[in-house]
């Protein structure tokens, strides 16, 4: 800065631009005929005050107001201010359902908090610096790449939008590093391993309330993380449905609707919860107690809706009690109406299986045909299994000409296909292992079931082995475009050539044969006597299958928009845009019938805890709360100096036009 | 303003008089409000009697008288002698003065030869009509070589005389003025013609003239620059004659009390010069001659 030496000759400038005025040392000399009017008009304006003429000198009053600007720039005028430390940013905004939450004073989103903070960093960037913003809820979305725009990331900035999604930070992570910690070319441990371009170090800003996973693996490298919590410092208000099912009670009479409500708050709270069927109340419990940070089951009774059900039933749950936090106090779901599973079995009167699909339960899941094998080569056959009319069919040691599209189960024998092959059969069969998760297996014991001989199986590369004996697989499913195929390596009855019974297997008289039977006809044929879509969360893709063949249906979303879906072939189609909570319906323009109403939930424990967490933890690091500021003096000089320049132009133009002097 | 500074100004080195003015010029005539007394027998009626055709009187003869203007016819009738009188007709003195000042080589043309021109057309008025026309420029010293003109034949002196003058003869307009009444006695018409830049004053020199009972005429030239001055900045202002200065900062106000100053003056002249039966006018270079002299003193009344 300046020496008093300095600030002395400064202050001599007005005064000295005064005396040079004065000296007049720039006129023009001029040449006239005679001063003598000259100098009788200049007599005239002498008599008024030389005050007069300053105020009528308007260069003059600029020159001088030019020097003081000048002055005052060199005085280096500011205001103690903070700048933000470092010069490349990268600010994550989390835009997660949570983040939607009223718990701010004024009533002000999470969101918008978090925004209206980004702006204000973005504001005290220094003009070099550089930056960028990611939002992020379970997928992260680059709003704006590395830039010195200002103004650019702040409109960027506004058109983050609020989703109903769960957060995921990992992803935003990945998107953040990529020019921090760039990539290398081959193994570290290589001598020839470059890295591809230079590591540019940046700070990473995250704005979130903390309801985010945590990510183990992921090292930050050159990111000096900063964590910036959002939301109010006391636990805010809010009791949340995390959990929504619908299913048939135990006894299989009726349909009940269970449901677990999450209080995040520190003391307890009572609500009301209601259950709406068909948009018409159902049932309701008022003052339904849910204890301080703990969950609660609640359960409603449907009764008998199921019968004479024809269409699905949108149904939706309600807590009444209004909080910080109104996504999670509706869930949705849906009661679709039972459905047969249309079945063909080609069978030499094997009367066990004709026993068990006389059962009560399987009468009701599903339409079984019996035919002789050759009904295969018949017309009809041939029709309908090109048509798709069946769900599955069962080959009781008998093998078409060629696949049917739909399910097959061959029993004792194996599909025409290559894939599959089979050994000659081997004697005795020891059950080793059957695979209990599979839904083809579930609750089938096999342990005391005897089996004769049975067939090694090898299928397709994708075939899961669902029961292995001391040879190999003996059960197997494998895929078959979008079918399935269950192959089961023994017959259970068989028939000789003169028409009598030997039994290879004393299944049949065991509880798990119906059983297995049952699973064949929920699992592979599609039949229900319930079907309870547990639906999916905003924002995943959502898998449609129609009961017939269609070409293209619609998807209603809840706030009215519809999407025409073409077919992907095999009756299923894929929709994108289930991005908020609610019910969908499909609607089949070729079958009107055929309804279909799918819900979206979100039911995310973590999202409904609204308590902000004060660190996150990302790799082996916990990032927490602090921005590092670094005081800064806001320097006004360069304004000043525009403005003096600003001053020197119409200075200039008024001395070139002669507006006024 | 520059133009005038530096380089020879174009007028100088146009004629004086061209061959249109001169046939529009020879149709003109002076005239004199008063009657004056010439010297020699001119065109003009005279209040002497004398030797014309013109009869004016009879008188009673006495002895010595010329016997030829004897009236027989009545000398017949009455038996006396009686002498007939004629009507005397004399020449005209018409001076014109040009001030030869360093101002006047102002203007564009410059005021000095638009006197000239001026002088040279009016001068030839006089020649045409057989007045003693002298035109000469205004100088203080006791001697002039400007010559005393009659007739038509020596308009090519009075043009020599006229080209021949040079600006830079700086003395006072009074002092002038004074210097030519003290050489000149004759009676006549008097044109000046100048700018009246002078710094001791006009109004002696005009005293002097009017004093002379001279039939005045004072034609007041000012140059374009003079009247609506187009300058603008800081300037110092030298006269060029007496190398005065005048420091000013040009601004609107400045020119428009410039204009008020000028006005004042003009006014205060002309106002002189009626009180004391001189005629004034103002021109400017910008206004040509040939209007001048056949339209603006054809109303004044100087030729007609």
């Amino acid at each position: 800065m300046l020496g008093p030496l300095g600030w002395v000759l400064l202050g001599l400038v007005p005064p000295m631009i005064l005396l040079l005025y004065f000296l007049k040392l720039r006129r023009n000399p001029l040449e006239v005929p005679s001063t003598y009017l000259w100098t009788k008009t200049i007599e005239d304006l002498h008599v008024n005050s030389i005050w007069q003429r300053l105020r009528n000198s308007l260069l003059l009053l600029l020159q001088i107001f030019l020097a003081l600007l000048l002055i005052l720039a060199c005085l280096g005028p500011g205001c103690q201010g903070q700048k933000l430390a470092g010069d490349r940013f990268i600010h994550l905004i989390d835009q997660s359902a949570s983040m939607a939450a009223t718990d701010l004073p004024g009533g002000q989103t999470r969101l918008d908090f978090a925004k209206q903070e980004a702006a204000k960093l973005i504001d005290s960037m220094d003009s070099g610096d550089t930056a960028m913003i990611i939002s992020f809820s379970d997928r992260a979305n680059v709003q704006q790449s590395y830039t010195r725009n200002r103004s650019l990331l702040k409109r960027k900035l506004a058109e983050i939008q609020q989703t109903q999604r769960s957060s995921d930070i990992g992803e935003a992570l990945v998107a953040a590093s990529g020019l921090a910690n760039p990539g290398r070319t081959s193994d570290r441990e290589s001598e020839r391993d470059v890295q591809v371009a230079d590591a540019l170090a940046a700070k990473l800003i995250v704005f979130s309330d903390g309801a985010v996973k945590d990510v183990p693996n992921f090292s930050l490298g050159n990111l000096v993380p900063e964590y910036r919590p959002v939301g109010a410092l006391d636990v805010p208000n809010n009791v949340g449905i995390t959990a929504f099912a619908i299913s048939e009670d135990l006894d299989s009479v009726g349909l009940q609707a269970f449901a677990q409500l999450q209080n995040s708050d520190d003391e307890a709270h009572s609500v009301d919860v209601e259950l709406y069927v068909d948009d018409e109340i159902h049932d309701l419990q008022s003052g339904f107690e849910v204890p301080a940070g703990d969950t609660r089951g609640i359960s409603f009774d449907l009764g008998g809706l199921l019968e004479d059900l024809e269409s699905p039933l949108p149904v939706r749950l309600e807590i009444k009690d209004p909080d910080v936090y109104l996504l999670d106090n509706v869930a949705y779901g849906t009661i679709q109406p039972p459905r047969q599973a249309r079945l063909l079995v080609v069978t030499r009167n094997n009367p066990y299986l004709q026993y068990v699909f006389e059962t009560d339960r399987l009468a009701k899941l599903s339409r079984v045909e019996f035919k002789e094998p050759g009904f295969l080569k018949t017309k009809e056959y041939r029709d309908n299994a090109m048509l798709g009319v069946y769900d599955c069919v069962i080959f009781d040691q008998c093998v078409p000409e060629a696949m049917p599209e739909c399910n097959t189960v061959f029993i004792g024998c194996v599909p025409p296909t290559d894939q599959w092959q089979v050994s000659e059969p081997a004697f005795p069969t020891l059950v080793v292992d059957t695979d209990q998760s599979h839904p083809l297996m579930y609750n089938v014991q096999m342990g005391n079931v005897l089996i004769v001989e049975s067939m090694r199986l090898t299928g397709p590369p994708a075939m899961v082995s669902l029961m292995e004996s001391t040879a190999g697989t003996i059960m197997g499913v494998g895929p078959r475009g979008g079918y399935e195929d269950l192959v089961i390596g023994f017959p259970i009855v068989e028939y000789s050539d003169a028409g009598e019974e030997t039994h290879n297997s004393d299944w049949p008289n065991h509880l798990s044969f119906p059983l297995f039977v049952q699973n064949i006809v929920v699992s592979l044929g599609g039949g229900a006597r319930f079907d309870a879509n547990q639906g999916t969360r905003p924002g995943e893709l959502v898998n449609i299958r129609t009961r017939v063949p269609t070409s293209s249906v619609n998807v209603r979303a809840p706030e009215g928009d519809e999407v025409s879906l073409d077919s992907r072939g095999d009756r299923t189609f894929v929709y994108g845009n289930a991005d908020s909570t609610g019910i969908y319906s499909v609607l089949n323009e070729e079958s009107p019938d055929d309804k279909q109403l799918f819900p979206v939930n979100l039911l995310d424990a973590r999202e409904s805890n609204l308590a902000v967490r004060d660190k996150l933890e990302v790799g082996f690091e916990e990032i927490t709360g602090t921005v590092d500021f670094i005081p800064e003096t806001r320097q006004f000089w360069p304004w000043l100096v525009l403005f003096a320049l600003f001053v020197l132009i119409l200075e200039w133009f008024i001395y070139n036009r002669r507006v006024f002097i | 303003m520059s133009k005038v500074v530096s380089g020879k100004p174009r007028s100088q080195t146009e004629p004086l008089l061209t061959p249109e003015l001169l046939s529009q010029l020879e149709r003109l005539e002076l005239v004199s409000r008063k009657i004056f007394r010439g010297r020699m027998k001119g065109e003009r009626r005279s209040k002497r009697k004398g030797q014309s055709v013109e009869f004016a009187d009879f008188r009673n003869y006495v002895a010595g008288d010329d016997l030829r203007f004897i009236d027989w016819n009545m000398y017949a009738r009455l038996d006396k002698l009686f002498l007939k009188l004629f009507m005397e007709e004399e020449d005209l003195h018409f001076y014109a003065l040009i001030d030869g000042s360093s101002s006047m080589e102002f203007g564009e043309p410059s005021k000095f030869h638009y006197a000239k021109q001026l002088g040279a057309a009016l001068g030839y008025i006089g020649l045409c009509r057989a007045d003693r026309v002298k035109v000469e420029m205004l100088d203080a010293s006791p001697t002039s070589n400007a010559p005393v003109l009659r007739g038509k034949a020596n308009l090519w002196r009075m043009l020599e005389y006229l080209d021949g003058l040079q600006t830079g003869n700086n003395c006072t307009l009074t002092e002038a003025v004074k210097s030519f009444s003290l050489r000149n006695s004759g009676k006549g018409i008097l044109v000046l013609i100048t700018d009246l830049m002078d710094k001791s004053g006009y109004e002696s020199a005009l005293r002097y003239l009017v004093a002379r009972n001279l039939d005045v005429y004072l034609i007041h030239v000012l140059s374009q620059p003079e009247i609506d001055p187009d300058i603008h900045g800081d300037l110092r202002l030298l006269d060029c004659e007496d190398g005065d200065v005048a420091e000013i900062s040009v601004s609107q106000r400045l020119i428009d009390r410039y204009r008020q100053t000028l006005a004042r003056y003009i006014e205060d002249a002309r106002e002189f010069c009626a009180r004391r039966g001189i005629v004034y006018m103002m021109t400017s270079t910008e206004r040509p001659v040939d209007r001048l002299v056949s339209r603006y003193l054809r109303q004044r009344g100087l030729v007609r």
